[in-house]
């Protein structure tokens, strides 16, 4: 009959500092799992995608070598489409006669212009994955010494390399070729594109010869802003890489204009 | 976590490989999965379309 009236109290307060202690240790032990996965997913995104891919360009440098050795060079006849003539209206008809096009194209007195007709050094496309190019931009640490371009703008592709788009010209052919790469992952070989300023060079290897362009314009886009892939006149090279850095919400967009190579006289002279 | 190994099937060395071989699938669909997020919300490549 002497029970001490406190007893049930105490062991209720044990009770509930006895589950205070546990979600304490959930929370404390669910923070430091979450951590560790935050912790492994910067590590894995900056430093390991960043090691396969310079494992990847080791063995692409050699065969972007081997490509430039053995990929067969062709020589085409090149009409541009300002020179005289408007040759995008003019059929050569296969007896060697011309016939003008609806918009004209015809001399003073009548004739049809016959275009003048230059030579273009052309290198069939490469297959999906293959190394061709190397892309190089002396202001640029990261790209001085060059970074191999791979055929394809695949996710695969672009995990071993910068990437040119399929049915866009390779570099240094009339329009305008476009090659992706990384900004911050996969050893982010367009890191520091956003710092280029028109008059700045990029360089362009291919088994043709090297294809130096000018930047003319850098810009910022939407991701489905397609007509910055669509052909341009004269030969132009657009980089596009992700924007800003850290996100893929926006595409940053490098313009630049062929200034030197083995085609130049043929496109613009 | 104990509790999970030791609640295996089988002599401790099959407990001991079961697991290893766990935590390997583990981190292998963790780096596809740390892949896939960014790629989708990181860094994409760039592409335009």
């Amino acid at each position: 009959m002497d029970e001490p009236i406190t007893a049930p109290v105490e062991k209720s307060g044990s009770r509930s500092m006895g589950v205070l202690t546990r979600i304490v240790r959930i929370v404390g032990w669910t923070s430091i799992v979450v951590g560790l996965l935050i912790l492994g997913f910067v590590v894995q995104q900056l430093f390991v995608t960043t090691w396969f891919s310079q494992q990847h360009q080791e063995a692409l440098s050699e065969e972007a070598e081997e490509h430039f050795a053995t990929a067969e060079v062709t020589e085409v006849e090149y009409i541009p489409p300002t020179s005289a003539g408007n040759p995008g209206e003019v059929t050569v008809n296969p007896d060697g006669t011309v016939t003008p096009g609806a918009g004209g194209s015809t001399t003073d007195d009548g004739a049809p212009l016959v275009p003048e007709k230059r030579t273009l050094l052309v290198e069939s496309t490469p297959e999906n994955g293959t190394a061709f190019a190397v892309i190089r931009i002396p202001t640029i640490e990261r790209l001085e010494e060059g970074w191999t371009v791979v055929e394809g703008v695949e996710l695969r592709n672009l995990k071993n390399g910068a990437g040119h788009m399929p049915h866009t010209p390779l570099p240094g052919m009339p329009g305008n070729s476009v090659i992706s790469g990384h900004r911050t992952t996969y050893g982010a070989p367009f890191h520091e594109v956003g710092d280029l300023v028109p008059g700045d060079v990029i360089e362009v290897d291919t088994a043709i010869g090297t294809h130096t362009y000018e930047v003319r314009e850098v810009i910022v886009v939407q991701p489905t802003e397609l007509w910055v892939t669509e052909p341009r006149e004269g030969s132009w090279l657009t980089l596009t890489t992700c924007h800003p850095k850290f996100s893929a919400r926006q595409r940053l967009i490098v313009f630049a204009e062929l200034v030197d190579g083995p085609n130049w006289e043929a496109i613009y002279a | 976590m104990k509790q999970w190994f030791l609640g295996l099937p089988g002599p401790m060395a099959l407990k001991v490989v079961m697991a290893v071989v766990a935590v390997l699938v583990g981190l292998v669909a963790l780096f596809f999965f740390y892949d896939w997020i960014g790629a989708n919300m990181l860094d994409s490549g760039g592409t335009i379309g």
